[in-house]
């Protein structure tokens, strides 16, 4: 089987302290796979990593069949042209409408009529709901609104691969459901790629079909939602039950209380 | 700062500035957003910029008066004003009120675009940040502050001739034909060939700050203060050493 993003023994290392030692990825095409794991592990770094907006200190990272060390900074963006991305907090341009938000990438890279161009925006913007919002600013849109946008201008040039960073973060329920529907449908519909970042155990289990659980700078354990529940791993199952303490320790590490509180006083 | 961490920050800092000006194209590929800028930075500083010229011009028209009047040479007032206004005043205090209006509202910018990963967002989408958002405002500096000095000189001229002829009883005809006699082209252009040179460094310090300062509030805070500090500080400096290769 050909995977169309492969990260091979791959070590990255920030200020000396490692975030992943040794991690190998593979993601097949066509799935909704997710990246799972707790805070601090790093999850948004493999997305950095997996698009080249850093490179790994050691080991390569393959996409779609191209080893991203190898290539210039043209063919970077060519590829990443071939990507979505879909941030955490959205990153609309704040100066820009909805519609040019979404209108943007296409503005920039495609010579397309203006008729055109408008039909496309706006049936992107229909698909996540928002055509009616075409004309509001990105400050006028709650957080769940601002993240179709989001979706829309990443979905609108048609990407191979769609990468989602913490896509149900601050979500309430009905937006997150209206998301979750999206990055299905989307998948489907436009028989892409998609990569999702998240540490919802819930809503990971509804949507994706493969799952790697990220811990200690590696990959643990990867399978479909299935396997993983029936894994006798206890940091996988702490993780997919939310145990407050396991292997990664509900406190941070501390001294003895005593001795913390007559060192804190100086004495 | 220690000593290597200050040639490290002026070997990014002129590695940034060769990256800005390889870009420059976007000059006639996009002159759409080189004069969204010009308005941006230029258009929206000349309320600041007339302003100040019409008082500096009224307090040269004062001084001057009073100088010129104890070697009895008032009729003189015109060209000391026209002289002082093309080749210094008018290029360094627009320069460094341009700082502190432009300048900083640059830095804040991008440094805002930068900490809320819209910067990193068009990276994603294959665009170039430093030629979509960098380029264009340097050039709107380069492009304005000229434009910005000469509207200060004439400012400042108007401002001395209301003191001057208006206040004080220097003869009209005197002012004028004086100035036109003795100011000559090589004037004109020492102010020009500063501004212009002032632009170009404080268009690159202003979007160096923003693209290299901490994306935190506090980080586009520190880099903003640094645009003011080190723009006028560059401002002096190369007055200076402009004027002593010019004269």
């Amino acid at each position: 089987m050909d995977w169309i993003i492969e990260l091979r023994e791959v070590d990255y290392a920030v200020a000396g302290h490692a975030v992943f030692k040794g991690l190998n990825l593979k993601v097949a095409p066509g799935q909704v796979s997710a990246i799972m794991g707790p805070s601090g592990t790093g999850k948004t770094t493999l997305l950095k990593l997996i698009t080249g907006q850093i490179a790994p200190t050691r080991g390569e990272v393959w996409v779609n069949g191209q080893n991203l060390a190898s290539l210039s900074s043209a063919q970077l963006y060519a590829l990443r042209g071939r990507m979505g991305y879909l941030f955490q907090n959205g990153a609309l341009l704040t100066d820009l409408s909805v519609f040019e938000n979404v209108a943007f990438p296409l503005r920039e890279h495609q010579q397309l009529p203006e008729a055109t161009l408008v039909r496309q925006v706006l049936a992107t913007l229909e698909s996540v709901g928002l055509r009616g919002a075409a004309a509001l600013k990105p400050a006028e849109l709650s957080g769940g609104m601002a993240r179709r946008v989001a979706l829309a201008r990443a979905m609108v040039t048609q990407p191979e691969i769609l990468l989602y960073d913490e896509p149900f973060a601050g979500l309430d329920p009905i937006a997150l459901g209206v998301v979750l529907r999206l990055i299905r449908a989307t998948n489907d519909a436009l028989k892409l790629t998609s990569l999702v970042v998240s540490h919802d155990v819930h809503e990971i289990e509804k949507l994706a079909d493969q799952i790697a659980i990220v811990a200690d700078g590696r990959v643990i354990i990867s399978g479909s939602p299935k396997a993983l529940s029936e894994s006798r791993d206890a940091l996988v199952q702490q993780f997919l039950t939310g145990a407050p303490d396991g292997p990664v320790p509900f406190n941070y590490p501390a001294p003895a209380f005593d001795a913390h509180v007559a060192a804190w006083l100086g004495e | 700062m220690n000593a290597i961490a200050m040639i490290r920050r002026i070997g990014q800092f002129t590695h940034f500035g060769l990256q800005l000006l390889a870009r420059v194209a976007v000059l006639w590929q996009r002159p759409k957003l080189v004069v969204e800028q010009v308005f941006n930075t230029g258009a929206r500083s000349l309320s600041i910029i007339m302003l100040s010229g019409l008082f500096l011009g009224m307090v040269l028209g004062l001084q001057g008066y009073d100088l010129l009047r104890r070697f009895g040479s008032t009729e003189s007032l015109g060209t000391a004003v026209a002289l002082g206004l093309l080749r210094e005043l008018g290029p360094v205090v627009t320069a460094l009120l341009f700082a502190g209006r432009a300048g900083t509202a640059l830095t804040s910018e991008i440094g805002l675009m930068a900490a809320t990963d819209q910067l990193a967002a068009m990276d994603m989408m294959a665009v170039d940040p430093l030629k979509r958002i960098g380029v264009p405002r340097f050039l709107g500096s380069v492009i304005s502050l000229p434009l910005l000095a000469a509207i200060f000189a004439v400012m400042g001229l108007t401002g001395a001739h209301l003191i001057g002829v208006s206040l004080m009883g220097v003869d009209a005809g005197q002012f004028w034909s004086q100035m036109r006699a003795s100011v000559g082209l090589n004037d004109v252009m020492e102010g020009i060939v500063k501004s212009v040179l002032f632009g170009a460094v404080l268009g690159m310090i202003a979007v160096f700050e923003g693209f290299s300062g901490e994306p935190t509030p506090e980080g586009v805070g520190q880099a903003t203060t640094r645009t003011v500090v080190l723009s006028s500080v560059a401002v002096l400096a190369l007055d200076y050493l402009v004027t002593a290769v010019l004269l």
